[in-house]
């Protein structure tokens, strides 16, 4: 694929700008097609088609921070109560008004044991729901629950009637939503039409329609955007950056995202049961090179822990182990190996941006201080069975997201995850207490100090914070910024 | 009508064994519960799943049972879609037929029309052009031509779409790629099959008998060559299938090919037996079109 993306790359120099679309619509090219626009299934691709009709109580903005939307405030009455101030004069697609009554359905709805809803476990501390008045709605957690608002974010609240009426899986088939965008068309596999929702809350969209297009192939996508079919692209594939970025009507957008990937360890056996063999690898792979080389500088290369620099709970008296073959070779000598050992990395292939290379890079690198690691390429169910199994292999790549918030990847660490492998009991303790309040200060230490830990004990090489990379046409005037969680929002998008 | 019977009686076995295999090979390779439940799965939501999509039984059982229900037309739920499984896969279907018809047709035209040229003209430069475009068309992969055709007709000469599915003009790039992907076959047949014709005895005596040679041709010569070609177009379909999901992929066509290949990630049998069954399907009857085919232009099969 790299090979094709890289050919792709010499022919663009050729290509010519053409076409433009029709003014009014805006048509952004998808790089992973989802089989659903309903709010109980998938992850965030799923999600990203879903708030285009569907808001949540609690929104996150383009950088994470968590914003008003349905809810215009809210306050906490004790560490386990919540009462959420609604916003008034909202109404759904079909002209009823949007009240206490939704919100309590949907949290109702979604947290019920009988449930299947994929993200339901963001809210899982959710012990009741209280409509005050029908403006206003109170949420008790079993206990502080710092991270409520962010669990919220990611839950589309759902119309009363309609779900009961229809039925979940049938209402999500058209949804009749309050957010920015009406139902038109889901083409599975295809496109989803939508049309402007003139009385949007959050102001009426700058244009009239909106079209989401799957569009998988990543030289495909850009063909696209060259071609002007398509405004806005995800995922731009590394290799086509520079082709993208000498046009001058395109642009790349990109962010870095809260995925850090890592190569994370078995350590229950040898030899990265020796936190010095955890380290001489670290040491062994020189980071910025091939965070030059693999992802052209976009991202970053983590700061030797966990956490991007934008997640709260980022520890900013950390940086990455310098890359220093000779330290490397000493700490393996060290720790008995003079003559290096065979291991191996496995990795999923297309999950994550450059993954593949990243990790054949970073192998090639091992092999010099004399850890001969091979690459083995899993295929995605295969992966899943190995990871619920806990039989991911010697070493293995994976990109773990925080949304913002470091309690989200650093649980992968501890007990309660059930899929870790390194074990401390002073990061697991802390995670519990920095789950367990709402002072953010001391939220912030514990997760300080979890960073610490990790860095000492390299349970996992932390590589790079991921980019995400859009590509723009220049008819995009104002109202899009590229989003670190790769929900789309466009409703304030302006054509020119 | 006897033949039509004994042959449409012959396609349960082949599809049972492939249902058998698909469903025995992707439920040991993976989990569907723990893949659409992704990584923030409890084992209270996982028992849930599996008890909704009667998971919880051994596979032996779980089999029996899909095959019970497959009987009475019902080939189970979606996981991913959370939807009928024949109704997804019959929703892409007719993008799938289109390209698939299409590509065909063209393959076949204009296959068998530089087939014969090339026979006419043999050894001589037509002859040598045309062999050489179709090798050079058989070694070229169709990923690589569709981006190449993208990269031709959308970009540099702005005439037509890069991808999606929405009027006639989408459907020109995919279809040329997978018409591509089959016309050297159909050249290279035709050529060999027109020019073993043209050696037979019966041509000669034709033509001493002062039949013309554009008469020769058609009355005499296309007949019998034509039958190895017609046959092709049965051994081709399931080529024909494999190329559709890579065409489908380069152009975003939303095909019955890309929604196979994600059902197969995605671990979510009931789909991708659907598919399976409606490919087989389609292949058989097509091959079954092919045998009639072949009896109505050649007197000397019969069918039985």
């Amino acid at each position: 694929m790299r090979r094709t993306a890289a050919a792709f790359a010499a022919l663009l120099a050729f290509a010519t700008p053409v076409a433009a679309q029709q003014r009014g619509q805006l048509v952004v090219g998808a790089a992973i097609f989802t089989d659903s626009i309903s709010p109980a299934a998938g992850g965030y691709n799923t999600l990203s088609l879903v708030y285009q009709t569907w808001d949540p109580l609690v929104a996150r903005d383009h950088e994470d921070n968590i914003v008003p939307a349905l809810a215009e405030r809210w306050e906490t009455l004790s560490p386990t109560h919540w009462r959420f101030h609604l916003r008034r004069n909202v109404k759904w697609h079909d002209g009823s008004p949007f009240t206490a009554e939704d919100v309590k359905f949907t949290v109702e709805y979604v947290t019920n044991p009988r449930t299947i809803y994929v993200r339901k476990g963001r809210i899982a501390g959710i012990a009741s729901v209280e409509v005050v008045d029908p403006m206003t709605v109170d949420i008790h957690t079993t206990s502080p629950a710092p991270l409520l608002l962010r669990g919220l974010a990611d839950i589309a609240i759902e119309q009363k009637a309609i779900t009961e009426r229809l039925g979940p899986a049938e209402a999500a088939r058209h949804p009749i939503g309050t957010g920015p965008w009406r139902y038109g068309e889901w083409i599975s596999g295809d496109r989803y039409d939508l049309t402007a929702n003139r009385e949007y809350w959050g102001g009426a969209p700058r244009v009239e329609r909106l079209r989401i297009r799957t569009i998988a192939e990543g030289s495909t996508r850009v063909a696209s955007l060259l071609a002007g079919e398509t405004h806005i692209i995800e995922e731009v594939p590394v290799d086509l950056i520079p082709s993208v970025r000498q046009r001058r009507n395109l642009t790349i957008d990109a962010v870095e995202s809260s995925v850090s990937l890592v190569l994370t360890f078995d350590t229950r056996s040898p030899p990265f049961n020796d936190v010095r063999v955890r380290r001489a690898v670290d040491m062994a792979i020189n980071k910025p090179l091939i965070h030059q080389q693999m992802l052209e500088g976009q991202g970053s290369v983590l700061d030797g822990q966990l956490v991007t620099r934008g997640t709260f709970g980022h520890n900013p008296n950390l940086r990455a182990r310098p890359y220093d073959p000779e330290g490397a070779r000493a700490l393996l000598r060290e720790a008995g190996y003079p003559a290096g050992f065979d291991t191996r990395i496995n990795t999923l292939s297309g999950r994550y941006l450059s993954d593949v290379d990243i990790v054949n890079a970073a192998a090639g690198m091992m092999r010099a201080v004399g850890v001969r690691a091979s690459v083995n390429v899993a295929e995605g169910a295969v992966w899943a069975r190995m990871d619920r199994n806990k039989e991911q292999g010697p070493i293995y790549q994976v990109g773990w997201f925080s949304v913002g918030d470091a309690d989200f990847n650093t649980v992968w660490y501890t007990e309660a995850s059930r899929r870790n492998y390194w074990t401390n009991a002073e990061f697991d303790r802390l995670w519990l207490e920095a789950r367990s309040t709402l002072d953010e200060d001391a939220r912030r230490r514990a997760y300080h100090r979890m960073m610490e830990i990790m860095h000492e004990e390299v349970p996992s090489v932390f590589l790079f914070g991921l980019p995400r990379i859009y590509g723009r046409s220049n008819r995009v005037v104002a109202g899009w910024r590229p989003p670190r969680d790769s929900l789309l929002r466009l409703h304030q998008v302006e054509l020119r | 009508m006897g033949y039509l019977l004994h042959r449409l009686l012959l396609v349960p076995a082949p599809l049972l064994i492939v249902i058998t295999f698909v469903f025995v090979v992707l439920r040991l390779t993976g989990d569907p519960v723990a893949i659409y439940l992704g990584q923030d799965a409890t084992p209270e939501q996982e028992a849930l799943l599996r008890a909704e999509l009667r998971l919880d039984d051994p596979l032996p059982m779980q089999f029996l049972s899909f095959l019970g229900d497959l009987l009475q037309g019902d080939f189970g739920t979606s996981i991913q879609h959370r939807a009928p499984a024949m109704q997804v896969v019959a929703e892409r279907l007719p993008a799938t037929l289109e390209l698939v018809a299409l590509g065909l047709t063209f393959a076949l035209v204009l296959g068998v029309l530089g087939g014969i040229a090339a026979a006419l003209w043999r050894d001589r430069l037509p002859d040598f052009l045309l062999t050489a475009l179709a090798v050079t068309g058989q070694s070229m992969p169709s990923f690589w031509l569709g981006i190449l055709l993208i990269q031709l007709f959308a970009l540099e000469l702005d005439w037509l779409p890069t991808s999606g599915r929405e009027d006639w003009q989408s459907a020109i790039l995919p279809t040329a790629t997978l018409a591509a992907f089959l016309l050297p076959n159909f050249v290279l047949v035709t050529r060999a099959a027109v020019l073993e014709t043209m050696r037979e005895q019966f041509l000669a005596t034709a033509r001493a008998r002062g039949v013309g040679p554009v008469r020769a041709l058609f009355r005499h010569v296309l007949p019998n060559a034509l039958n190895p070609v017609v046959s092709l177009v049965g051994l081709q379909l399931g080529r024909l299938m494999g190329g559709a999901v890579v065409t489908e992929t380069v152009f975003a066509w939303p095909g019955v090919g890309r929604l196979m290949v994600a059902a197969i990630f995605q671990r979510d049998v009931p789909v991708v037996i659907a598919g399976v069954f409606i490919v087989a399907l389609t292949i058989v009857l097509a091959n079954l079109l092919v045998d009639l085919v072949q009896a109505a232009i050649d007197p000397r099969i019969r069918l039985r």
